[in-house]
């Protein structure tokens, strides 16, 4: 209801409806103008052909056939009102008798016909032979009744048209929301991953449809890009994993003969750069895999106070033997839908990362909790911290600080991290601890499930542990 | 022991096979799919080594059939690097453990050694000994010459898991993996402060060192 209120397709249908309902209403307006002129005219020539019809009277019948002739019109049901006044004013036959109005056509308010209300009348005077003035004239009531009805006419069906508009509008929005949904649910759940997901096919080949079908095909080269580009890394490291177990072997292998210490120490040094390439690369692997979130599918109920203490207990003893502390601040358990692998190898990294970059003395502090609703997780720390210009990039893969160029790592730990959050749905961020640094992931609330549940899953867990040799 | 195996490349296969008999096994190889199905069917072994990716039948399938065969042959997985899903999928096929290729030689021969003796599933000791080194599994309780020891959690079950393979040598990454559950390497000497608390915890006047550092390969409790 709110999404279909914000949706601009009902904003569009209001505005056409309005559009519609002015044009209407113009139309209405220029018809009534039109038929009241018309009737206007009709019966200014029907007091004109009257009034030209008594003079003539007078001038053939004289004054006592015009006064006979006003007096039998005045008792004529539906005829018109006259009025006959001497050269001197004095009033002589008709109704209007009692009125003074200039010669010419004139309106004037006058007592009903019958008597009780008063009417504008439209009148036309003439002057005849000898100063006899002749008034002809009718109420406007006709015209006026005119304009009632078309009013009335016209505000029904302008009021018919208005919801007739909204409704329209209404279920236009409706059908067009539902259609752009569709699309709009596809694009996210492609962002999540899911790059299956494909808009349903329209009935017809309207616009949306199209739109519809190129959007599809659209994803479909995305994914044969996507599937193209998982193939390559694929093959890099299945290609490259014979030559290299090759070469680890060769270099094992040399290493068991008799070499001199030199020679030993080359080998030994070459084995370990060796391993540290492999490592980096394997970190790459392993975002790009995770960040093509075909591991989601293995998702399950995992405790984040239980991830927290598991890397704390880890780190904690190399934290303080470094001259450094590392605490846990929780308290209820934290449920979430995630990969307790990958979040475990995630806040390792975030303590890590703490851990070398505080210095001597520091002191880190891992937390989870709920706020409004929303898991998260901090890693906190009171070191020298980075300028927040430097902050959101420390995500990108291989950025590392200028200051941290010289200490052993491979810029890959907090790409990792922003890869897994990513996955999780969750927001990772490195905020100003004043003084320090703290990093932060904030899970999204639907992540979040009941605690029974959880409480469930961590005894299935249990269970599988237990039964393990 | 006997072990078997299965990888498609010659040279890896002639440096393995050498490398292992040095260790004192007996290597069977085979270089195709098919061909280590039918060896891994047919004959008694103490460890299958599985390449996850060979010509013709890929190891996974290969594990699938001969654990469908009720072939009960510790198999011990070569999986490729970044592979994250790698590891779940061998194990729901039927795999004990799984390495990623490329490997350091004394990770693989580690791997294979703690295969080999495990002790079947059913057979779950409720006290461990080692020397003058005692653990009760049930009430939890450490102690080494008859005093009792105060441990955490996680250094009971790094001891634990030493105690269930004492005299023989376990890794780094295989402690990383079953006693935190960490399939990665960190950089920090997590294991080593560990091990050195647990070496200073167990220390007893006049006893020797039970936890031994094997250069380049990792630890060992031993009982002399």
């Amino acid at each position: 209801m709110r999404g279909l209120l914000r949706s601009s397709s009902l904003r569009l249908a209001a505005l056409y409806g309005a559009a519609f309902t002015l044009a209407v209403a113009a139309l209405g307006a220029i018809t009534l103008l039109t038929a009241r002129a018309a009737l206007g005219r009709v019966l200014d020539q029907r007091i004109a052909s009257e009034s030209a019809s008594l003079a003539q009277e007078y001038r053939t019948e004289g004054l006592t056939g015009v006064v006979q002739a006003v007096q039998e019109r005045d008792r004529t049901p539906g005829a018109l009102d006259y009025g006959l006044r001497g050269p001197s004013g004095r009033p002589m036959a008709g109704r209007l008798d009692g009125m003074t109005a200039p010669t010419g056509w004139s309106v004037f308010a006058g007592p009903g016909r019958r008597g009780e209300d008063t009417e504008r009348i439209r009148v036309l005077t003439t002057t005849l032979p000898g100063g006899y003035r002749l008034l002809v004239g009718d109420d406007l009531e006709r015209i006026e009744a005119l304009d009632d009805a078309l009013f009335r006419r016209f505000g029904a069906a302008l009021l018919a048209i208005g919801l007739l508009g909204v409704a329209g509008g209404w279920a236009l929005a409706r059908g067009m929301s539902r259609r752009i949904g569709e699309i709009t649910g596809t694009a996210e759940a492609i962002i999540d991953g899911d790059l299956s997901r494909r808009v349903p096919p329209a009935v017809g080949g309207d616009d949306l449809g199209r739109l519809a079908g190129a959007f599809n095909r659209m994803l479909d080269r995305i994914q044969a890009l996507m599937e193209s580009l998982r193939q390559v890394s694929n093959d890099i490291a299945h290609d490259l994993r014979t030559p290299l177990t090759r070469l680890r072997g060769r270099l094992e292998a040399t290493l068991a003969e008799p070499v001199g210490p030199a020679q030993g120490a080359a080998i030994e040094a070459a084995l370990a750069d060796l391993d540290a390439i492999l490592s980096t690369f394997a970190a790459l692997l392993r975002i790009a895999q995770i960040e093509s979130g075909a591991r989601r599918a293995g998702f399950r109920t995992v405790d984040l106070v239980d991830i927290a203490r598991t890397v704390t207990e880890a780190f904690a003893p190399s934290a303080e033997d470094a001259g450094q502390s590392l605490a846990l601040q929780v308290a209820e358990p934290v449920p979430i839908e995630g990969d307790r692998e990958l979040l475990i190898q995630m806040l390792a990294n975030l303590v890590e990362n703490s851990l070398r970059h505080a210095g001597q003395g520091a002191r880190v502090v891992v937390s989870c909790g709920e706020v409004e609703g929303r898991a998260r997780l901090s890693v906190a720390d009171d070191g020298p911290g980075v300028p927040s210009a430097e902050r959101a990039r420390l995500f990108d893969r291989f950025h590392r600080l200028e200051a941290s160029r010289s200490t052993p790592g491979s810029g890959l730990g907090l790409a990792l991290v922003a890869a897994v959050a990513r996955l999780h749905g969750a927001e990772a961020t490195l905020e100003d601890a004043a003084p320090g640094l703290e990093a932060l992931v904030v899970f999204p609330r639907s992540a979040n499930i009941a605690t029974s549940q959880s409480i469930g899953h961590s005894l299935a867990r249990l269970e599988r542990q237990e039964a393990r040799p | 022991m006997k072990l078997l195996l299965v990888e498609d490349d010659a040279e890896t296969n002639a440096w393995l096979k050498r490398a292992l008999s040095e260790a004192g096994h007996t290597v069977d190889l085979a270089s195709a799919g098919r061909d280590g199905l039918l060896l891994a069917a047919g004959e008694p072994y103490d460890v299958i080594i599985l390449d996850r990716m060979l010509p013709q039948v890929d190891g996974l399938t290969i594990l699938r059939t001969i654990r469908a065969a009720k072939v009960k042959t510790p198999v011990l997985l070569l999986t490729a690097m970044g592979g994250i899903d790698d590891r779940v999928e061998g194990l729901e096929a039927g795999g004990d453990d799984y390495l990623v290729k490329p490997f350091a030689f004394t990770e693989l021969l580690a791997r294979v050694n703690a295969l080999a003796r495990r002790p079947p599933p059913q057979d779950t000791p409720t006290r461990l000994q080692v020397a003058d080194l005692e653990m009760d599994l049930l009430k939890r309780a450490v102690s080494r010459g008859g005093e009792k020891i105060e441990l955490q959690p996680r250094e009971f079950q790094l001891l634990e898991y030493l105690m269930r393979n004492a005299e023989r040598v376990v890794t780094r990454t295989m402690l990383l993996e079953s006693v935190w559950d960490f399939h990665f390497d960190p950089r920090t000497n997590i294991v080593e402060t560990h091990i050195s608390r647990l070496r200073a915890k167990l220390a007893r006047r006049g006893a020797p060192e039970l936890i031994q550092t094997v250069r380049g390969a990792g630890y060992c409790l031993r009982a002399s």
